[in-house]
């Protein structure tokens, strides 16, 4: 699991690339937290490169919007395969984040 | 037979009978002897008595009269007053005379006036004795007290005047002033009441009693013919004993009190005499001793004939037992015959059935063991085991009833099962079959009640068929009754339906069959071994030959010398295999740590390039075993202990099964409220979402603890 941060002016994007699995998402814990940092501003997870994700991976998103509504930010998912967009779907995550 | 025995025991029972009786018989006439003579000794004193009330009254009328008459002999009109007096004022006189001597009065040469009462209206009569035929003065009763210058009782006779009267008459002599006897005055008593007396005083039956007057006349006799008629010396004259009446007469007429035996007429009489006082006279009773003993003659007459009846019986029953011992040894002979038979029939019964044991010896997945325990005859009960394409198919049944008819259905029962389970893989199919064949040709309905099992050795999974017999136990985690469907006996009826069921069998699981001739075991209170005890003896770890020792002693310790009333039969099978994977099936061994997480990603991979899944569905697989696994990673096992988590995948054509067991403290994810995922971000609670995934991923999910582990099983349709 691979996560490259990019800032622009006015937005953070990560980019996620692999499988986001339960070891994963401890692996990567700490980046989220930056980005939780960011959550003030935009921030995009571009998803075009995550092929898995858990229900470990899914709370980070969770937390993440969570801190995105707190700061008054905004977060959007961005190129989530067909397969994701199921989880997604079955899981309500759908309804909770903007979808590109 | 010892027929001197026989006969002995019949002589020695006469022998001791016979002493009894005579003894018996001799002191019981000694008794009746004794008894007879006080009896007799009794009548006599008491006729006595009677006598002499009358011969006193008689006696004293007289005497009392005697100064009057004395006092009339000077006006010799008077003297008729006296006897007139001494009738009217004495019942039992009933005649009475002063007679003069004659010449003693000049008026009247001879006087004797005679008063008596009339025996009709009571009346006293007069008349005069001073007559011409009569002639007094020569009559005894008028001479003897003169002659004896005292009082004196006549002889007996029959009295002219007052009618035929047998009478006695007491007389007197009566003195003028110088002492000259002047005349006798008399009381006559009828001898009536005498005869009426002894006729009463008759003791025994044939016996006969008499009173005899001074001279031996008879003067009554209860034999009519003899009184007045004979005197005792006419009668000994007759006898054929003479010495013997003669000795009798002799001592009766010197008034002596006695008893003597006589013969007379070819028997022996016994006579008891007694004198009575002042008459002369002798009271007699003859006691024939026939009449005597006829009690004691008739009772042992009827002891002779109970004797003989008990000996006729004796030798009866010796003849009997002796002819009943030749035919007992002849059944005895035949028993022993069919018992031989019966022993030669359990044989064969008993080869019929697996009996080496272990049977599998090279099977390290497998501890087989079973027993049968006959009860005395031969019976219905069988067991049966085999092993085709790696399943052990095995069942256990009871044939109703007993002996020959119920080992015969044993054995088409037995060979039924072989032949259908040759070619049959499931149990129900296998019972059906059985039971059509069985109900077809069952004339005598026999019944079987029977259970079928088959335990899929590479799988783990046993599926079994219940026809009516008690369900066994299953050994897991606990030990417990394998649910069954009743379902009927094999015979009753063709096609009948019976339904088949299947559980897991896993590592280290076990099951005890056995017939009621376990759970039905009586002791001698008839209380029952019952399906408790089973269960508390199955408990603890044992091989299981161990474990069927253990259960036969238990039952012989509880049922202790009550007979075995019902054979007993029991299988034990112990299942000792981790399920080895086929080529349908996977296993992944998992440590208790988040990175082997990993290791599922490839896992699936391989499974669903084997069958050949889209990649959607694979990810779905993968997720829903990520999140059951990571369930039990961060929940069963305490933090920073070694677990293993083991993932089985089950193939099959339209479905996957993922058991994912693991030996951690028990814990049910499938009881974790659902999570709400309608809810909005900030409302989402940040976990409980696993399980929720794993749910909507698989189409069943189901959770058991069992062997001390945790099993979650999870099917996915495809």
């Amino acid at each position: 699991m691979i996560i490259n941060i990019e800032k622009t002016n006015d937005m953070t994007i990560a980019h996620l690339a692999g499988r986001l699995d339960t070891p994963a998402s401890t692996e990567v814990a700490p980046t989220f937290e930056q980005l939780n940092d960011a959550a003030n501003g935009m921030v995009v997870l571009d998803c075009t490169e995550l092929v898995y994700i858990s229900s470990s991976g899914l709370r980070l998103f969770l937390a993440l919007r969570k801190a995105s509504t707190a700061k008054g930010g905004k977060v959007i998912v961005r190129n989530i395969s067909n397969s994701i967009r199921q989880v997604f779907m079955m899981t309500g995550f759908l309804n909770l984040f903007e979808i590109e | 037979m010892k027929l001197k025995a026989g006969l002995l025991l019949v002589i020695v029972a006469v022998f001791t009978l016979e002493a009894t009786f005579i003894i018996q018989y001799h002191y019981s006439q000694r008794e009746i002897k004794k008894e007879a003579s006080l009896r007799a000794a009794s009548e006599l004193k008491s006729a006595e008595n009677k006598i002499m009330d009358v011969v006193n009254q008689a006696e004293a009328a007289v005497r009392n009269s005697i100064w009057v008459a004395e006092w009339c002999l000077e006006t010799p009109d008077s003297l008729e007053r006296i006897p007139q007096r001494i009738v009217s004022e004495n019942p039992v006189v009933v005649g009475s005379t002063m007679a003069l001597v004659p010449g003693y009065s000049e008026k009247y040469p001879l006087y004797a006036p005679y008063a008596m009462r009339d025996g009709e209206t009571g009346k006293i009569k007069m008349l005069s004795l001073a007559t011409e035929e009569y002639n007094y003065p020569a009559s005894e009763w008028f001479t003897k007290p003169i002659e004896l210058d005292d009082s004196y009782w006549s002889e007996p006779y029959f009295d002219e005047n007052g009618g035929d009267i047998l009478m006695t008459t007491f007389s007197m002599p009566v003195k003028d002033k110088n002492g000259k006897i002047a005349a006798v005055v008399t009381a006559d008593i009828s001898l009536e009441w005498l005869a009426e007396l002894i006729e009463r005083m008759k003791v025994y039956p044939n016996a006969f009693n008499m009173v005899v007057s001074r001279n031996g006349n008879i003067m009554v006799c209860t034999v009519e013919n003899l009184t007045m008629k004979a005197t005792i010396d006419q009668i000994a004259l007759e006898s054929d004993d003479y010495k013997a009446l003669d000795r009798v007469n002799k001592a009766m007429l010197a008034g002596q009190y006695g008893e003597m035996p006589v013969k007379y007429q070819g028997e022996i009489n016994h006579v008891y005499f007694a004198p009575v006082e002042r008459t002369g006279w002798s009271l007699s009773i003859v006691l024939p001793e026939k009449d005597l003993y006829s009690g004691v003659r008739r009772m042992a007459m009827n002891v002779q004939l109970l004797q003989l009846l008990g000996l006729v019986m004796i030798i009866i029953i010796l003849r009997v037992v002796a002819r009943n011992r030749a035919k007992y040894q002849h059944i005895n002979e035949q028993k022993e015959r069919i018992e031989n038979e019966l022993h030669i029939a359990r044989e064969i019964q008993m080869s019929m059935i697996p009996k080496t044991f272990p049977p599998f010896p090279e099977r390290k997945d497998l501890d087989l063991a079973a027993s049968i325990i006959p009860a005395k005859e031969v019976g219905g009960d069988l067991y049966d085991f085999f092993i085709r394409d790696e399943k052990l198919f095995f069942c256990i049944g009871d044939v109703s009833g007993k002996g020959i008819p119920a080992s015969l259905v044993m054995a088409v029962t037995r060979s039924l099962f072989r032949a259908i389970s040759a070619h049959e893989d499931s149990p129900a199919k296998i019972v059906t079959s059985m039971n059509n064949s069985m109900s077809e040709s069952n004339e005598r309905s026999m019944f079987v009640t029977f259970f079928c099992g088959i335990l899929d050795l590479s799988a783990g999974k046993l599926s079994y068929c219940n026809a009516g017999h008690n369900p066994p136990m299953i050994l897991t985690d606990a030990i417990r009754m394998l649910p069954v469907e009743p379902n009927l006996p094999l015979g009753i009826m063709k096609g009948m339906d019976f339904i088949e069921q299947e559980t897991p069998f896993l590592y280290d699981d076990a099951l005890f069959l056995y017939t009621d001739g376990l759970s039905e075991a009586e002791n001698a209170t008839h209380e029952q071994f019952g399906e408790e005890r089973i269960e508390k003896a199955l408990h603890g770890r044992k091989r299981s030959a161990d474990h069927l020792e253990n259960i036969r002693q238990q039952v012989s310790h509880f049922v202790g010398n009550a007979p075995q009333s019902d054979d007993l039969t029991m299988l034990f099978i112990h299942y000792l295999a981790h399920v080895v994977p086929t080529q349908q099936e996977r296993h992944l061994e998992l440590h208790n740590d988040i990175k082997q997480i990993s290791l599922l990603a490839e896992f699936i991979e391989t499974i669903a390039k084997e069958k050949q899944l889209d990649e959607s569905l694979a990810m779905n697989l993968n997720l829903a075993l990520e999140e059951a696994v990571t369930n039990v990673i961060l929940y069963a096992y305490p933090k920073d202990t070694d677990g293993l988590v083991d993932v089985d995948a089950i193939l099959k054509e339209h479905s996957l099964e993922f058991i994912i067991t693991d030996s951690g403290v028990p814990f049910d994810p499938t009881a974790a409220p659902e999570a709400d995922v309608t809810l909005s971000a900030d409302e989402r609670p940040i976990g409980g979402l696993g399980i929720f995934m794993v749910r909507k991923l698989m189409d069943e999910v189901h959770y058991q603890r069992h062997n001390d582990k945790n099993v979650l099983k999870m099917t996915k349709n495809i």
